[in-house]
């Protein structure tokens, strides 16, 4: 019973009239920007961090999860009205989204997805409070030598999980990892890499780096589209929000199929709600009587992915609020903020700071709660957002993220360097490089040298360490056998094929 | 006929990506001696252009032949920060430039990306190889960065590899406006915000990066523009409590 009284408490905590107000803010200022065409998730939370910085630690996280969730559900409103995924975990509903909303249904397409999203997250909440303190236990037992196995194993299922050329995923890993290491040497104090630049001592912020190669690439990149970029904006008025008696009867089965995937792939590192959201489409693809169906705006094809999506983003907060291990680039970012309000995220912070967990968790049903509340009257003020040009919105996403980046430190050599990175960002993309892993490379950079510099300090120089102790060697053993399964020429395909789903 | 153009027009491709390659090799020189301009008049520290120039040309054509000759040699004499810059980063990326010329590229997109990669690799190497290595079983502050280079190096030799071996995409259009004037507003943000404050530096940075833009309409960009800057004066500083200057410096007492 002390899930019951764990959560009675966070409820206490959120429902404080100033963390609902800050809820409040953070779900609707999410889904404003995460509402924008082109800005994903990562860089929405990028770009509003800084805003969060002036707030005390619980209600700077409850706000900060308040931003993730609306921008996840501003993404879907985009594809399924204009069929520009604002993110990539949107791609797939805008594939029978926005063909509904063609013909009409937008209010019921739009209805369903906010239905499945706030089942999604229900189930999920509860997740997180069941498995939280197990988990924590686990934690405990672990030493130097089973964190880095861990990390390992995280980092291997981000590239498995990613889009594209394994060997490119496994690269990105690499060079965010010795991104990590500009700066002082944590032991030694040496400072490496830094080319005497009194700012780089500290190490490159997450956050700097972030909003470049997400913020500003993104906008660099989508100046290249220009004029090109069409939007087929849904014109007629939106009528009838309230899906019928059969889309309900249709679409339950796939919201909870599609929960319980999510909510599993969430848990695990690296993919988190993209592949959920991916994997839950194809799943109802294979199980429907009538597949010709999917792409013609059949309503599973909204209801599936995005309670599927919805259900990874909330469990992708149990490795970070159990083990301090954050297992996708967003939740890199939560890092990033508790770090700079003094908390360490990690086993102790359950103990520590009830209120912070399991008030944010409460909160998560509340923001859930709150969006399906808010953003169904709202779709209209959104819809009046979407026809505001490129041309203007570009330049003010550039100033907004310039001034952020310049708050964070009251440092101007950062703003040069989150410009740098957008250039880099931008090649990135050109070249087929994919940046969430470089990211989570960036955050589990400094943990996994850390631990791995320990363990070998223990074992007294013995690189077999890893593979004597029990859990480490488990640990690594998975790792091994999933990157064998990648390369496996059938699995491949099989991967392949989730991901070109998009495509056509 | 047409078999012979469509190979005249690989191999003038190929001579301009490894002409690319040269350049890249000798980048890091270049931005020291770009930057090195600078302290003829008296902005920031470092070395004259004179200095910068004369002692990395001698690295590169003499020094680093020396060394290695020294090092096959057993003489384990130190060399200087701009010698080992030619001999871990500028050489290999030349060598790969002219192992360029006699290869048929069949995925420019991997092999490019592959090989700048690479020089990124190679120069982590060069930065981190003034810092103290395994002391005995304990880990030195360049062990790990070392030890993430090098295996950075041969992942991205295997994307290189890819793009010679398999076919794929080829390089991908880069436009220049759009990078050109996002980066000058960033820029410029950075250096006036300080010294001209907020109102001044948000408005300025505004207008150029709109410039990015060709569809950009003047008069509806400024009226935007003047909205946002008086959005964000109100906004950060007020709202959210973060100090940060408003006006400019000269205008204060």
């Amino acid at each position: 019973m002390d899930i019951f009284a764990n959560l009675a408490h966070g409820f206490a905590v959120a429902l404080s009239p100033i963390n609902l107000l800050m809820c409040l803010i953070g779900a609707l200022v999410g889904t404003l920007v995460g509402v924008l065409p082109g800005i994903g998730t990562i860089a929405t939370v990028a770009m509003l961090l800084p805003i969060t910085f002036g707030l005390p630690p619980v209600g700077a996280l409850i706000m900060l999860a308040g931003i993730y969730y609306g921008a996840q559900y501003g993404g879907s409103t985009t594809s399924i009205l204009v069929n520009i995924p604002g993110e990539a975990t949107s791609v797939v509903t805008a594939i029978d989204g926005h063909q509904m909303a063609k013909q009409g249904r937008a209010g019921p397409a739009l209805a369903i997805a906010a239905i499945g999203s706030f089942f999604a997250g229900c189930v999920a909440t509860v997740l997180i409070a069941v498995l939280g303190a197990p988990l924590t236990k686990l934690a405990l037992a672990f030493g130097p030598a089973e964190y880095f196995s861990l990390m390992v194993l995280g980092l291997i299922f981000a590239v498995v999980l990613a889009k594209g050329s394994v060997l490119k995923a496994i690269a990105m890993i690499v060079f965010g990892l010795l991104l990590s290491m500009v700066g002082s040497d944590i032991e030694t104090g040496a400072s490496r890499m830094a080319f005497n630049i009194p700012e780089l001592a500290d190490g490159l912020g997450f956050a700097t780096v972030a909003m470049g190669v997400f913020g500003f690439a993104e906008i660099i990149r989508n100046l290249d589209a220009g004029a090109e970029m069409n939007r087929d904006l849904v014109q007629q008025k939106i009528t009838g929000l309230m899906p019928t008696r059969k889309d309900l009867i249709d679409s339950t089965p796939p919201i909870l199929r599609g929960t319980v995937l999510g909510s599993i792939l969430g848990i695990l590192p690296g993919g988190g709600a993209v592949i959920a959201s991916f994997a839950a489409y194809t799943l109802e693809k294979k199980l429907a009587k009538n597949p010709s169906r999917f792409g013609r705006g059949a309503i599973e094809g909204v209801a599936a992915p995005e309670s599927a999506n919805n259900a990874a983003a909330q469990t992708s907060f149990i490795p970070l609020l159990t083990l301090g291990i954050p297992p996708n680039a967003v939740m890199a970012l939560m890092v990033g903020a508790m770090t700079i309000h003094g908390i360490v995220p990690g086993p102790q912070v359950m103990q520590k700071q009830p209120d912070l967990v399991w008030g944010m968790i409460a909160s998560m049903w509340i923001g859930n709660l709150m969006l399906i509340i808010i953003n169904l009257p709202l779709v209209g003020i959104w819809v009046r957002l979407l026809r505001v040009p490129y041309r203007l919105m570009f330049p003010s996403i550039v100033i907004f993220c310039a001034i952020g980046i310049y708050s964070v430190n009251n440092a101007p050599v950062d703003v040069i360097l989150a410009g740098v990175f957008g250039l880099v960002g931008y090649w990135l993309i050109k070249h087929d490089f994919e940046p969430a892993p470089l990211l989570l490379g960036m955050v589990l950079g400094p943990l996994m040298e850390e631990n791995l510099r320990r363990a070998l300090l223990i074992s007294r120089g013995d690189w077999s360490v890893f593979l004597t102790r029990p859990l480490s060697a488990v640990l690594l053993a998975i790792a091994a056998f999933l990157l064998l399964l990648t390369v496996l020429p059938v699995l491949r395909a099989k991967r392949d094929e989730v991901f070109t789903e998009s495509e056509n | 006929m047409a078999e012979t153009m469509g190979h005249s027009a690989t191999a003038t491709r190929n001579t301009s990506v490894a002409i690319g390659f040269c350049l890249l090799a000798i980048a890091p020189q270049i931005f020291e001696f770009i930057w090195s301009i600078g302290t003829i008049f008296g902005w920031g520290a470092g070395r004259g252009p004179a200095t910068v120039l004369i002692s990395h040309a001698t690295a590169l054509v003499a020094g680093a032949p020396a060394a290695l000759i020294a090092a096959a040699g057993g003489d384990t004499k130190k060399a200087s920060s701009d010698v080992l810059l030619a001999l871990i980063y500028s050489y290999p990326i030349l060598a790969v430039a002219i192992v360029t010329l006699f290869m048929t590229i069949r995925s420019a997109q991997d092999y490019v990306g592959g090989v700048i990669l690479m020089a990124l690799a190679l120069f982590a190497l060069w930065a981190s190889s003034d810092l103290q290595g395994m002391r005995g079983f304990s880990f030195g502050a360049g062990t790990a960065p070392r030890m993430f280079g090098g295996l950075l190096v041969a992942l991205s030799a295997g994307i290189a590899l890819t793009g010679l071996l398999t076919d794929g995409p080829g390089m991908s259009h880069y436009s220049w406006r759009g990078p050109m004037f996002v980066m000058a507003s960033i820029v410029f943000f950075a250096l006036a915000i300080r010294p001209l404050g907020l109102v001044v530096s948000a408005f300025v940075s505004f207008m150029i990066a709109a410039t990015g833009s060709h569809e950009t309409r003047w008069v509806e960009a400024a009226i935007v523009g003047a909205c946002l800057t008086v959005g964000c004066a109100l906004l950060f500083p007020y709202v959210l409590g973060l100090p940060m200057p408003m006006f400019p410096r000269f205008l204060n007492p």
